[in-house]
């Protein structure tokens, strides 16, 4: 009796020994201790309140992190010669979804799969189904049949960090006062719009600055309302009737809405409807952490928020930002370490309350007290949209160039629509065209 | 007798390439590598980059050579001839307006009236602004939500505009932002030109009896041409080269109505990153600034004419 007491004592201390030995040589951290790794991030809102995470992560990691913030317009250039040069200074990047298909193009970024898979790296509580599917697809894979979404060729380079979708944000005391019912379709949303201007109240305020914003704000529209701005053998069809409906209404936004749209983008038209000056924002849900913020806003606790209109199909933007590591990284290892952890749900957590974005449905769900946004962001989230614009290498000539120009006439002239994008069609199919997108539909005759 | 041996000065030429014929170019190499490596070298790499399509993140060695491709494309861009036709148009208002109010303004100042120095220094302000605070600050300036200058014209009755989202508003904008800053250019060194003109010719003139126009159309005009002529260069060379200000204002829009053609190129070079296309356009503005500063030139070149300043 006694020597099997005697046995079973010493097996439990045998077994505590070997657990705390493996506890110990488990820390998956000790590797790495000292090593300093360099981040890449934009000096934008949630990436300075996740700045704070990272002091929480040298401390309990001893891994070292720089973070070299900048500007969001300075960003790409640095990143891209960076990474260009035989070894770079970067260990982690955070792009903004619409480069991650030129980076891995050229062959700038490391897949993801070869750490994931590394037992001595990867936190078996890490749950990356948790992160929401639409910005997983958005930010982080390259690949399958268009090249920068799952499909039998796609593999992750990036996890979402900052990442969104949009919501529709209103005003609650100005519907009550007019007595307007939150739009739930387009064509609501265009009675509402109208109502309010009429009433002398400016309705939606809206990005309108020439290039990459004013496509944006176009782009909003033109999933909901059933158009693409490729078909599926990469013919542009920026002039179809659904295209040509968005920019009509991108017009009617315009008119109706606060002064200066033209010269808007994501800051100036948040602004303006922080500031009290639109009855709606129809945008990334970024709003709402904003619109709490006394030191940006006006109106808190006057915001309501409602999922994105619904036109012919339901399909909010996914955009912001994800996290991956060069392929000329120093450290790499070190670099997923600080990924897994920043979007880890113990993370994503911590970001909600520095005043980030959360990625994970979890996070969401978890934290609807205080959180009026969070319960329509998970209800808006199985809808957003991963195709709502293409992420091909060559976007950011459309975009900007083509579609930016064309854009800007719609909204700043009453210069009819359809020539326009009829235009705007034509430039877009010769510069796919010298792109080399249709050398295989000639080859095989089609 | 002396011993002394004097002879005679001989006509042979020392050697070129003796110690003492090239020292000089000695003493001058270190300049002449600092240039070599700040200005002719980018210059010719920017000719030599025309002919390949190499973008950014891609290696250099791997771009594919496209020979007068870009060149070619040029010449159909629509970018191109929009951005070439903006320039145009902003330097000729700019600095029209420029040279007629810098003139003006030192000819009014010279006389050492009582207060002279101090609107001389406030006048000349601007120039220590760099063109990216000068953007910052006229971007809220003509802001259509929350700018003065609605605010202002809110009181005379007067609608709000929105000045930098409407093409033609936006040009406004940019040029009279531009004469803001670059009119004290043209003001400081036309002032210096003026006074140091010799007392004696003014005084001639006036016993001649010249009246106050003839005095500055015929005599002082007249003196200070070179000045004026190196002042127009210098302008005409810094509207090609404009950037930074319509960078920050208006990003070059509403559509393309404020991007200079430097503009242009930095977006074809950094946003769509084609720095070979870019290039191309680079060597083109290269061209045409060159033609027009050998054109101005032509007009009297301040260099062989030190004798009037």
């Amino acid at each position: 009796m006694a020597t099997t007491a005697l046995k079973t004592t010493a097996m439990a201390g045998l077994t505590a020994l070997l657990m705390s030995t493996s506890a110990a040589l488990a820390n998956p951290y000790a590797e790495y201790e000292g090593t300093t790794i360099v981040v890449s991030w934009p000096a934008l809102a949630h990436f300075n309140a996740a700045e704070e995470l990272v002091e929480e992560f040298m401390e309990e990691t001893g891994i070292n992190v720089e973070i070299d913030a900048l500007q969001y317009l300075a960003l790409r250039d640095r990143q891209l010669l960076e990474m260009s040069k035989p070894e770079g200074d970067y260990d982690v990047v955070s792009w903004v979804v619409m480069w991650k298909g030129e980076y891995v193009n050229k062959g700038l970024l490391t897949p993801l799969s070869q750490f994931f898979t590394d037992a001595s790296l990867v936190d078996p509580m890490y749950d990356i189904d948790d992160i929401a599917d639409a910005y997983l697809q958005n930010g982080g894979v390259v690949g399958g049949d268009l090249g920068y979404l799952p499909g039998p060729s796609g593999a992750l380079y990036g996890i979402p960090f900052g990442a969104e979708t949009s919501i529709l944000a209103y005003r609650k005391d100005i519907f009550e006062e007019q007595g307007i019912e939150v739009p739930e379709t387009y064509d609501e949303l265009r009675d509402v719009m109208t109502q309010l201007h009429e009433a002398g109240i400016p309705a939606l305020t809206s990005r309108g600055q020439t290039g990459h914003q004013v496509t944006a704000a176009w782009l909003f529209h033109l999933a909901p309302l059933g158009g693409r701005v490729f078909d599926d053998q990469w013919n542009p069809v920026v002039n179809s009737p659904e295209a040509v409906e968005a920019a009509e209404f991108l017009r009617h936004v315009a008119n109706t809405g606060p002064i200066g749209i033209p010269t808007f983008g994501f800051g100036e038209a948040a602004a303006a409807f922080l500031q009290g000056e639109a009855a709606m924002h129809l945008d990334s849900l970024k709003i709402a952490a904003m619109s709490r913020n006394p030191d940006l806003s006006t109106i808190d606790g006057k915001v309501g928020y409602a999922l994105h209109p619904v036109g012919t199909r339901c399909g909010a933007e996914t955009g912001g930002f994800a996290m991956g590591i060069p392929a000329n990284a120093p450290n790499p290892e070190a670099a997923f370490l600080f990924i897994q952890y920043m979007t880890s749900k113990q993370g994503d957590q911590r970001m909600v309350e520095l005043g980030g974005d959360p990625v994970r449905i979890s996070t969401l769900t978890n934290n609807t007290e205080g959180f009026d946004d969070y319960p329509v962001v998970a209800e808006q989230l199985p809808c957003a949209d991963p195709n709502w614009r293409p992420l091909i290498p060559e976007w950011n000539e459309l975009n900007i160039d083509v579609l930016g120009q064309a854009l800007t006439q719609v909204i700043t002239t009453d210069d009819p629509i359809q020539p326009i994008m009829d235009a705007a069609n034509e430039q877009i199919r010769e510069i796919m065209e010298r792109e080399g997108y249709y050398i295989w539909a000639e080859h095989r005759g089609q | 007798m002396s011993d002394v041996t004097i002879h005679a000065p001989t006509s042979a030429k020392p050697s070129p390439f003796s110690a003492r014929s090239l020292s000089p170019y000695f003493f001058i190499l270190p300049a002449v590598a600092v240039m070599f490596a700040g200005l002719v070298y980018p210059v010719i790499q920017s000719f030599y980059l025309a002919f390949f399509d190499w973008r950014i993140g891609t290696d250099m060695d791997d771009a594919p050579f496209v020979g007068m491709e870009n060149f070619v494309r040029m010449l159909t861009d629509e970018g191109v001839r929009e951005s070439l036709w903006v320039t145009m148009r902003f330097g000729f208002w700019t600095i029209t307006i420029e040279m007629f109010l810098g003139v003006s303004l030192a000819l009014l100042l010279e006389k050492p009236i009582r207060g002279a120095s101090i609107f001389r220094t406030i006048f000349i302000l601007p120039l220590m602004v760099s063109p990216v605070v000068v953007g910052l600050i006229w971007r809220y300036l003509f802001d259509a939500r929350i700018g003065w200058i609605n605010y202002y014209l809110g009181y005379l009755g007067i609608e709000p505009q929105v000045w930098l989202g409407d093409a033609d508003l936006a040009f406004f904008a940019m040029v009279f932002t531009d004469i803001w800053q670059w009119t004290p250019f043209i003001f400081i060194i036309v002032i210096a030109g003026l006074q140091a003109l010799p007392s004696e010719v003014m005084e001639a003139s006036k016993i001649d009896g010249a009246n106050w126009w003839q005095h500055i159309l015929f005599v002082k005009l007249p003196m200070i041409k070179s000045i004026l002529i190196i002042a127009l260069l210098l302008r005409l060379i810094d509207v090609f080269r404009a950037l930074e200000v319509m960078f920050i204002m208006t990003g070059g829009g509403p559509g393309r109505a404020t991007e200079v053609l430097s503009l242009h190129i930095y977006n074809r070079a950094f946003t769509t990153q084609q720095l070979g296309y870019a290039s191309a356009i680079a060597v083109l503005l290269i061209v045409i600034v060159s033609l027009l500063s050998l054109a101005i030139l032509k007009m009297g070149n301040p260099m062989k004419d030190k004798a009037d300043i």
